[in-house]
């Protein structure tokens, strides 16, 4: 069972491996675990309060009503919108940590970071309305970091938020506005969903929902000014090719993972082992210091520096089965708490590093940005000693990995566009769209989860797509999938895409340089840069003068697990996007709640959910939906 | 040949490990259904467990039909609906006109008379006929739904000969020890 949980090749042989040494990984655990509750799979358990844990029955004589009263449809619906209000705090405190940093480095009291994009920070003055002409690029700086945390502190209701109100089409601001969905507030947002779902507080489903896709929305605003800041303090993306998958780790030398979600500190770790180099190489480390990716950490890293990427989310712990990580620096965010145990059967420091993220058995680096090299000086101290206590025989690198072409940030894939017609980048993309050169776009988002086989109906549904020409996005542990399973290459575009496609993506990427066509699957970067395709999305709507549920787009997230992607998913809708989820969300116990996330949705916001197990008919079903939007454009 | 004797199968359930989750109980019901979890909580069936997790004296277990050898039920149905076949109780619902008798000898409180879909009842019918546990016969599945449903393993199928087997090589490898000491001792009764 184990076995077909997991399609990558890593796993063939790093799974056996575990069982003989008696490591159990997330697949056991899953299977450990079955049957998972009846009630929690269906959202009907409800534990808001210590009159319960109550549970309403979906089929019979038991009870239709919590003690206090509550129905199904209430506590399903006020169960899932808590879980989009925790994955709206997820992205905004990542957010507010990268916007913080931003106000430290434009009042001189970061001296590790510098800003890296000076354009970028001009343009997100502008775009935010702020000026951004002003000669001391710290000055801007400083604007935009105090607009940026007004979006935590704003208490005017009628004010939106700066960066969704300065993102988003026209006419999807009024409609989100006349829902009264549009956040003004992140902080506000989340406490009130919080508040409402207390006992004894909002019992109508409808009006939950809507709550909870205000605190979506919210998730955006954070995702959104998250992204971009980070661009500013560490570069845009740009195409680069690297490597992924576990063949990236080196036997000769110290191998670093890092692993979570927040580039502050990575990004810092890996300046600071360029130049420590020399002493791995005195441990006895040939090959000096090699920084791998896991999860989104690795994502940020990858499309900005070109870091290879080792692991998604669900093989991070194969990462260290291999016995060759000498240390995994984690931040936050989708971190297994039992990477501290099977770390603990090798040599491997496990390092944690944030005040919010501690795991029992790890190692705790108390990371400042104040002092970020010193910390990150640290951490790779503690890999190098790491490294002198590693088993060779007990390390197994499987000869596997994958060439990817990554970091298609909307610069990258504006100025690829840019290299065909300079002054009207976008007419190129909208022309293949209008003439059906491309069919639609997908993006293609969320997690792992072993539910599914690990990386399969990522793989099976772009294959589809891409035979159908339709133009693939990926961000998360979607890109890592497809860049684990090499649809980030050249030759995976020769090879999967259909014929007038792989003329587009030939044509664009011949004229950007990179020596043939783009990439099939383009990776955008980490989960909180699903925003990057927004703005993709939004230039295109606003060039055709159309809102975004008019575009042939769709979005897919075929293993989705964490909160965060429920929160992304719930935006997407609302952003009038159809949204596919490959796993079954724990809203089936409500008709009500079901019927409005799936069917009602489209009424309200134009996007909704479609819930499909099976990739093959995910990838019929969203095909559907391209050709029905195209058929309303009439093209 | 004579045919050998067996007693019937039962459901097992440990109060010791029984937590009150109500798992059983779903997973009785969809078992029973033809249907899978979503579907059916999607589609509003109505679906009934054949097994009731009941709270007193302290602890918290199911309770189901104990397929008893010598059953009140069988007795006292009317229209001979209540056999012993295929080591358990079994209800021939065809002929079964849903009059509670054997609800009312049942000492388990272990049968229900009530319709198993939505059917409003038509004037004539409530279309209610007597269901309780049947071990899970006709699900196409090896153990019954609850046993597979349940979180902590407090439900399990016993077999009464093997249970009986077990218990007795228990006690045995305990006496062996003893009649070692005996002979040691040379001590004969």
């Amino acid at each position: 069972m184990t076995m077909n949980h997991c399609n990558d090749p890593c796993a063939a042989t790093l799974i056996p491996q575990a069982r003989k040494e008696g490591i159990t990984t997330v697949w056991d655990r899953h299977k450990a675990m079955q049957p998972q509750c009846g009630f929690g799979q269906l959202g009907v358990c409800c534990r808001i309060c210590w009159k319960g844990p109550c549970r309403i029955d979906p089929f019979g004589d038991g009870p239709q009503q919590g003690v206090c009263g509550a129905t199904a449809d209430t506590i399903v619906a006020r169960n899932v919108i808590r879980m989009m209000a925790s994955g709206a705090a997820a992205h905004s405190e990542h957010g507010r940590h990268v916007a913080l940093a931003l106000l430290g480095i434009a009042e001189g009291k970061l001296p590790d970071y510098t800003i890296r994009d000076e354009g970028k920070l001009r343009s997100i003055a502008a775009k935010l309305g702020l000026d951004s002409t002003r000669e001391d690029i710290l000055a801007v700086a400083r604007d935009v970091a105090l607009t940026t945390l007004g979006d935590f502190q704003n208490q005017d209701h009628d004010t939106p938020c700066a960066w969704i109100a300065s993102t988003l089409t026209g006419k999807r601001l009024e409609k989100l506005a006349a829902l009264h969905v549009l956040p003004h507030n992140i902080d506000a947002v989340v406490t009130g969903i919080m508040a409402r779902t207390n006992v004894g507080c909002d019992a109508d489903p409808v009006n939950l929902i809507l709550g909870g896709v205000k605190g979506a929305l919210a998730d955006f605003d954070g995702m959104c000014l998250a992204t971009e800041i980070s661009d500013v303090l560490f570069g845009s993306p740009s195409p680069v090719v690297t490597a992924a998958n576990l063949g990236v780790l080196k036997e000769d030398a110290v191998n670093i993972a890092v692993h979570g979600h927040n580039p502050l500190l990575s990004d810092v770790v890996c300046d600071v082992a360029l130049l420590m180099g020399d002493e791995a190489r005195r441990a006895g480390a040939k090959g000096g210091i090699n920084i791998v990716g896991v999860c989104c950490t690795g994502n940020e890293v990858m499309v900005r520096h070109g870091i290879p990427l080792a692991a998604n989310y669900l093989s991070q712990e194969l990462a260290l089965i291999t016995g060759a990580v000498d240390a995994m620096v984690v931040d936050v965010q989708c971190i297994m708490p039992s990477i501290s145990e099977i770390g603990a059967c090798f040599h491997t420091e496990i390092i944690t590093t944030m005040d919010d993220t501690k795991i029992p058995g790890a190692t705790h680096v108390n990371f400042r940005e104040a002092t970020a090299a010193e910390n990150a000086r640290q951490i790779v101290t503690l890999a190098i000693e790491a490294y002198k206590r590693r088993n060779p025989q007990r390390v197994i690198i499987p000869d596997v990995k994958q060439t990817a072409m990554v970091g298609f940030g909307t610069e990258a894939v504006v100025g690829a566009l840019a290299t065909l017609n300079a002054e009207d980048p976008l007419k190129p993309l909208v022309d293949n769209i209008a003439n059906g050169n491309i069919r639609g776009i997908a993006l293609f988002a969320g997690c792992n989860n072993p539910k599914v086989e690990q990386d399969s109906s990522f793989v099976t549904i772009a294959r589809k797509l891409a035979r159908n020409n339709v133009l693939l996005l990926a961000t998360g542990c979607g890109a890592g999938a497809f860049a684990k399973h090499g649809m980030m290459t050249q030759e995976a575009t020769l090879e999967h895409a259909g014929d007038s496609l792989k003329a587009v993506l030939t044509a664009i990427g011949t004229s950007a340089g990179v020596g043939g066509p783009l990439p099939l699957v383009l990776h955008m970067g980490s989960c909180v840069d699903n925003s990057r395709a927004v703005e993709v999305a939004v230039a295109l709507a606003n060039k055709l003068g159309v809102d975004l549920d008019s575009l042939p787009l769709v979005a897919s997230a075929p293993e989705a697990m964490s909160e965060k992607a429920v929160a992304i998913g719930t935006w997407s809708v609302a952003l009038g996007i159809p949204t596919h989820l490959g796993t079954m969300p724990q809203v089936t116990g409500s008709p009500v709640v079901t019927k409005l996330v799936t069917e009602t949705a489209k009424e309200l916001l134009d996007g909704y959910f479609i819930v499909e197990l099976d990739p093959d008919r995910a990838a019929d079903r969203l095909l559907d939906v391209i050709d029905e939007r195209r058929k309303a454009l009439g093209i | 040949m004579k045919k050998k004797q067996r007693e019937n199968a039962i459901v097992f359930s440990d109060p010791e490990k029984c937590l009150g989750c109500h798992s059983c109980e779903l997973s009785c019901a969809v078992a029973h259904s033809g249907s899978d979890l979503h579907t059916a909580a999607l589609q509003g069936l109505t679906l009934r467990s054949r097994t009731s997790v009941v709270a007193a004296a302290g602890v918290t277990m199911p309770v189901q039909c104990r397929q008893c050898e010598d059953a009140p039920c069988a007795f006292a149905c009317p229209t001979g609906s209540i056999r012993q076949e295929d080591g358990m109780v079994v209800i021939r619902e065809k002929s079964c006109v849903g009059c509670k008798v054997c609800v009312m000898v049942c000492p388990f409180g272990a049968i229900s008379v009530k319709p198993e879909a939505d059917t409003a009842p038509e004037g004539r019918t409530n279309r209610g006929v007597a269901r309780k546990c049947d071990l899970c016969a006709h699900t196409g599945r090896e153990l019954p739904a609850c046993m597979e449903g349940c979180p902590t393993k407090a439900i399990s199928l016993i077999d009464l000969d093997e249970l009986r087997r077990s218990l007795v090589e228990a006690r045995v490898a305990e006496l062996a020890q003893s009649h070692r000491y005996l002979t040691q001792r040379k001590v004969k009764p």
